[in-house]
């Protein structure tokens, strides 16, 4: 049974996941993109950077947090750059991108630091919300969302360092013959990971991802690219 | 609550599920950077009166009927189902909101909150449990537009009576035509408020700049965007857009009301004449010479409150200090100031309302910061907030003069 369950969650899952994940933003994206717009200009003041250049800077430098909380900035700072970070992690993952690669380095990018960074960033995140007065606006999904990604990357980050500092986990071969086979839509799971030391790491960590990835579309991270839509609004 | 009733407000909030909206409704992580920035806030710390706080109660509407998420897992959304209490909360989150937009300021992703609660807005209305006094009044407005004729003869009687005021200001031989009406082709339409000062001033320094100006049958101030409601806003505004068209003036020029600016400047669309306000007319009176004000006039310590839809709502930020700059020999900025410049709670049809006692309440803020400029005369250009700022006078105890710009000036001109 747990066989069964272990490929579930590696592999059915992952599609199920990814599916979701993928119709869920293109649902998102249609309603809004059907909702009819306004006639009017709901901007403010001061506008002392073009346009294009506000917003860049908006969303990459968030000076209002800055302004607000220095600390809570440099969480938000430094999660956004290491979650960034992940995404080319992953897609090293999946296979060599010499572009990536400009300044060589060892898979997954950051030493380790990123996902430590990231779990720091998460659990900052999750406990400032138990704080008054953010606890009386949060709401569950606000705290779930947070646990599964602190899962998601406490299990991840284990397996990096222990393959960077261990010398026990599967290769990045053997990750990359997974992961396009999935890609491939010819699932395959090789006995490597299957009977690697850390496989129960990695279902859990696909677990939370997965999840994660679920729930991604129907909640607040829709933020990540709507955030670029209202700072727009903000300076139009 | 009835399904009827309940069906009837579902299609109110589809109405309003614009693009900008969704965007607002899905962005918002909670992250609480919002949370103090409200003057209400400010005055009185409760969850209902930060902006999130009050943001939420429309989102949680929203998710419960319109998400399927909401449907699904309510508890994961805090869904909420419209009825009575739900419906309570919005009239408590929307009208204690002036529409200041200074929680935009602090949100990292520049949400426009006051945006949000026209939902609340338009459901109150649908439910009738919208302020009557604000309903009323966008509704005598409405019908003074579809009406206009009657009210004429009326409105010029009580110009003559201005212009013989306006007269003796400048002191002029004769006090005809010096409040010109239905002017064809003037350069500029001046819309005004009910009151003669909103009236009178502006038209001392329209003729001290021999300007080739003409005055609207109709008042500046726009109840049904107040109330929150978008056919009336709609037509109280069409009313000086069509009058401006038919007179075909260039330029309409906009009494010291932040609203009344804001609507045609901003939110109608593209329109064949510019939009200006009063003070930033009054700068360029000065700015082309047309106009002289007596230089440092005022020895007394005097500060300027940026009315929110004035400053951070439309960008006339410098225009009114440099008028004060020429006018004040010791002119104080208050802190914070600007686009971060607290509200002084005035705002969204608020001083129309029975609620003296929260207003002076939610203008501690402003309070605070005229106390701390040191200053004896508060300068701003809105009648809204220039009503709010003599509540939180009169509630404080404050030893200020509240004024308005254009009475300033007026009552500086070198003639």
């Amino acid at each position: 049974m747990w066989n069964d369950i272990y490929y579930f969650i590696m592999v059915p899952m992952v599609y199920i996941a990814f599916a979701t994940f993928a119709l869920g933003i293109l649902f998102k994206f249609a309603v809004v993109a059907f909702s009819p717009g306004i006639k009017g200009k709901l901007g403010a003041y001061p506008r002392r950077l073009p346009r294009p250049l506000g917003v860049a800077k908006d969303a990459f430098a968030v000076p209002v947090a800055f302004r607000k909380s220095k600390v809570f900035w440099f969480f938000i700072v430094a999660y956004h750059i290491s979650f960034a970070l992940l995404v080319i992690g992953h897609l090293e993952l999946i296979d060599e991108f010499a572009a990536l690669q400009i300044i060589p380095h060892q898979v997954f990018l950051g030493a380790g630091w990123v996902g430590i960074v990231l779990m720091v960033s998460t659990l900052y995140f999750l406990f400032r919300r138990f704080r008054y007065p953010y606890n009386g606006i949060s709401i569950p999904e606000d705290y779930l969302i947070l646990i599964l990604l602190f899962f998601s990357l406490f299990f991840g980050s284990h397996m990096n360092l222990a393959s960077r500092h261990l010398d026990f986990m599967f290769d990045v071969s053997k990750m990359r013959e997974y992961l396009q086979s999935l890609i491939a839509l010819r699932p395959v799971l090789p006995e490597d990971i299957v009977s690697s030391y850390h496989n129960i790491m990695l279902a859990l960590h696909v677990l939370f991802a997965n999840l994660f990835l679920m729930l991604f579309p129907f909640g607040k991270m829709v933020h990540s690219v709507f955030a670029f839509c209202t700072l727009n609004l903000k300076r139009k | 609550m009835e399904k009827e009733k309940l069906r009837e407000l579902k299609k109110l909030i589809a109405s309003r599920l614009t693009r900008p909206m969704r965007y607002y409704l899905d962005t918002c992580t909670r992250c609480g950077l919002c949370y103090d920035s409200c003057h209400a806030y400010y005055g009185i710390p409760k969850k209902e009166y930060s902006p999130v706080g009050r943001a939420e109660v429309v989102r949680r509407a929203v998710k419960k009927h319109f998400r399927p998420s909401g449907r699904l897992f309510p508890y994961w959304g805090d869904a909420t189902a419209l009825d009575e209490r739900v419906m309570d909360e919005m009239k408590e989150a929307a009208f204690s909101c002036t529409g200041c937009r200074r929680c935009m300021m602090y949100c990292p992703f520049g949400i426009d909150m006051p945006y949000i609660l026209g939902i609340a807005k338009v459901l109150l209305i649908g439910y009738g449990n919208a302020p009557e006094e604000l309903v009323m009044l966008a509704d005598a407005a409405v019908e003074k537009g579809r009406s206009i004729d009657e009210f004429k003869e009326g409105f010029r009687s009580v110009i003559g009576d201005m212009e013989l005021e306006v007269q003796k200001r400048l002191g002029l031989p004769s006090a005809d035509d010096l409040i010109p009406m239905e002017k064809k082709n003037a350069d500029v339409l001046f819309v005004g408020l009910s009151g003669a000062h909103s009236i009178i001033h502006p038209a001392v320094i329209f003729n001290a700049a021999k300007e080739n100006w003409t005055l609207s049958f109709f008042e500046a101030v726009n109840f049904g965007m107040f109330a929150g409601d978008p056919e009336k806003m709609q037509f109280i505004a069409d009313r000086v857009v069509n009058e401006a068209k038919a007179l075909g003036v260039k330029e309409v020029v906009i009494v010291e009301c932040g609203t009344a600016y804001r609507i045609p400047k901003f939110l109608l669309g593209p329109l064949p004449f510019k939009v200006t306000s009063i003070a930033e007319k009054i700068h360029q009176y000065l700015a082309e010479g047309r106009i002289r004000v007596k230089e440092g006039a005022i020895a007394e310590p005097l500060t300027y409150h940026d009315p929110c839809q004035l400053g951070r709502n439309a960008g006339v930020f410098e225009e009114p200090r440099e008028i004060l700059g020429r006018l004040a020999a010791d002119y104080r900025e208050m802190s914070p100031t600007r686009e971060y410049n607290w509200c002084c709670g005035g705002g969204g049809g608020l001083v129309a309302l029975d609620n003296e006692e929260f207003r002076i309440k939610t203008g501690k803020a402003k309070k605070d910061q005229i106390d701390a400029t040191g200053a004896k005369i508060v300068v701003s250009a809105c009648e809204n907030c220039i009503l709010q700022l003599n509540t939180i006078k009169d509630g404080y105890g404050l030893d200020v003069e509240v004024k308005s710009l254009s009475e300033l000036v007026a009552e500086n001109l070198v003639v």
